[in-house]
């Protein structure tokens, strides 16, 4: 972490809750929940209210199947942090080496069509955003993916372009396996806002 | 009961955060956004090299390039703010590229 307020908190309150929760996961507390609790009266809350929508509220996706979005977002974005946290919470729905698989080559990976479509999409929208096109979007929806299902695949795309990038700049410390295995159950159960 | 948010409402609610709440100057900071998307804006160094290198390649950031931005500005706050609007300029224009190819898609589709 490259920024020490944001590693330690930015109130009382924060520093406290920062030590008390590392002390009862009995971990240090990821990076990306210090900067949740970072700066409130900024962007942080828009941000977290938009990647809650994205990652567990409804959608034909699921939960699962936003998570390894996320991951193979993030390894596009080169940030391991990302693909580690968000790789940890796809294999809890997912079968583990198909999550391997996904990030080694999403387009060779035994996924579903539907979802190897999306990934087509995004990985244009991450990559190229200048050429994305209704072309791209017709190809997706030739597959079978509804509108409302590709929109919710371009939104966990787009939160995890911001968050990826905040990761890697402020160049979060990267938890042990086990640490990710834990923190995911921790965002299952509490989500992102 | 409130009504739920649509993910444009959602993106639309983060612009107007990064570019209207914080502590550094609002021109400073919609630069920020700005060249983060790709686009054009004034931005002096140290400032412009960080959000430039974030919105390109951000596992290339460096210890010394956040460190430059933290000393010129004066504070990590500032300094998050810089990053967190370089980062919202890149996710916010992928989210408007795929928003306008998916709506165009449709609308061809009647």
């Amino acid at each position: 972490m490259r920024l020490a307020e944001v590693e330690r908190g930015d109130s009382m309150r924060h520093r406290m809750l920062i030590r008390l929760i590392s002390r009862f996961a009995g971990y240090r507390l990821p990076d990306a929940a210090r900067v949740a609790f970072y700066d409130k009266s900024f962007a942080g809350p828009a941000l977290g209210e938009w990647t809650q929508k994205a990652m567990r509220e409804s959608s034909s996706w699921s939960v699962s199947e936003r998570e390894l979005m996320a991951a193979v977002v993030a390894s596009w974005s080169s940030c391991p942090f990302c693909v580690g946290a968000h790789g940890a919470i796809a294999v809890r729905g997912v079968e583990p080496e198909l999550v391997s698989a996904a990030l080694a080559d999403f387009r060779t990976a035994p996924l579903s069509d539907r979802l190897r479509a999306a990934l087509v999409f995004l990985e244009r929208m991450m990559t190229e955003p200048d050429r994305l096109s209704a072309v791209d979007a017709r190809a997706a929806l030739d597959v079978g993916l509804t509108v409302d299902e590709l929109e919710d695949a371009a939104a966990v795309a787009a939160v995890f372009a911001i968050i990826t990038r905040n990761a890697n700049a402020l160049d979060y410390e990267i938890p042990t396996a086990d640490e990710f295995d834990r923190a995911a159950v921790m965002l299952l159960r509490r989500g992102y806002s | 009961m409130t009504t739920p948010k649509s993910h444009a409402q959602l993106a639309e609610r983060l612009r107007a955060r990064v570019e209207n709440a914080g502590i550094l100057d609002a021109e400073l900071r919609v630069a920020c956004v700005r060249i983060g998307a790709g686009a054009g804006a004034e931005l002096d160094a140290p400032h412009r090299e960080l959000v430039a290198t974030i919105a390109e390649a951000s596992h290339r950031v460096t210890d010394a390039q956040v460190t430059a931005v933290q000393e010129a500005l004066g504070s990590d706050r500032a300094a998050f703010e810089v990053i967190m609007a370089a980062s919202a300029g890149a996710g916010l224009r992928r989210w408007d590229a795929a928003l306008r190819a998916i709506r165009e898609a449709s609308d061809e589709a009647g």
